[in-house]
């Protein structure tokens, strides 16, 4: 998996692409997720367009970073989740924990909406 | 449009490291597009088959990269069936197969659901346990238009 940010305003887009399933991509993941609250930004899209495939594993960083900026008083959203992914986030009922948008632009939007 | 293929069975005998799971996905999803199932149902069978060798890799051989696991895809006219076997102890199927991971108190955890997603995903789920020898979970995925026709 290879990670990437990039600020527009006040809101953070960790872009990710690649595979996600656990191991060294969590720590990359976490790190990201640090540096950002850390900085005072608390408003964070992870966009997973580029992501493949996401194992359980995978799905247990998603969760762990919801869990940490909302500990925090932020907000973390994902965009461009894939029909394979979605999969996976219905029957395990994660779409009710994400909010999730067909681009970045829209992710972006529903922060300044 | 794809033939419908003979009787076949294709063995895959992968390290226990996550690196090697994107060849396992990349078989799974060819295989299950060569047998013609729909998106939505080869994307159920790599999704459980990745399930299943991530279980084996961490909690069967514990990344050991020197205790390989196997796959093999049994691949019929109307099914698919995958075996995924480790050396591992096993584990408490009972529990693990009754647990849900989607209620409330647990819906945060970020662990735990890669035996519910294989089993929501598949047709049939199984795990064959023998002391000494191992675990094997055995993925079954039946292909309806196929069965129908039969």
């Amino acid at each position: 998996m290879k990670a990437s940010t990039r600020t527009e305003g006040d809101v953070v887009v960790i872009s990710l692409s690649g595979k996600l399933m656990g191991g060294p991509d969590a720590e990359s993941v976490r790190q990201l997720i640090r540096e950002s609250l850390e900085a005072g930004k608390k408003e964070m899209i992870i966009d997973i367009g580029d992501v493949s495939w996401v194992n359980s594993t995978g799905l247990g960083i998603l969760i762990a970073s919801h869990v940490t900026v909302s500990n925090a008083g932020g907000t973390l959203k994902l965009s461009r989740v894939s029909k394979r992914i979605s999969q996976i986030f219905m029957v395990t009922k994660l779409h009710t924990v994400f909010e999730t948008h067909e681009s970045i632009e829209e992710a972006l939007q529903s922060f300044t909406g | 449009m794809a033939e419908r293929l003979p009787p076949s069975k294709i063995v895959l005998e992968i390290p226990s490291r996550l690196e090697w799971l994107d060849l396992v996905d990349r078989m799974a999803t060819g295989i299950a597009e060569q047998m013609a199932f729909s998106e939505e149902d080869a994307n159920s069978v790599a999704n459980s088959v990745l399930e299943a060798a991530t279980n084996a890799i961490q909690h069967g051989h514990q990344y050991n990269p020197a205790h390989p696991v196997g796959i093999v895809f049994e691949v019929a006219p109307d099914v698919l069936r995958v075996k995924v076997h480790d050396k591992g102890p096993g584990f408490d199927v009972g529990k693990v197969l009754n647990a849900n991971p989607t209620g409330p108190e647990s819906l945060l955890e970020p662990r735990g659901r890669g035996i519910f997603i294989m089993k929501s995903l598949m047709d049939e789920v199984v795990f064959e346990m023998e002391a000494g020898k191992g675990c094997t979970a055995v993925l079954t995925k039946h292909h309806p238009a196929r069965r129908a026709a039969l």
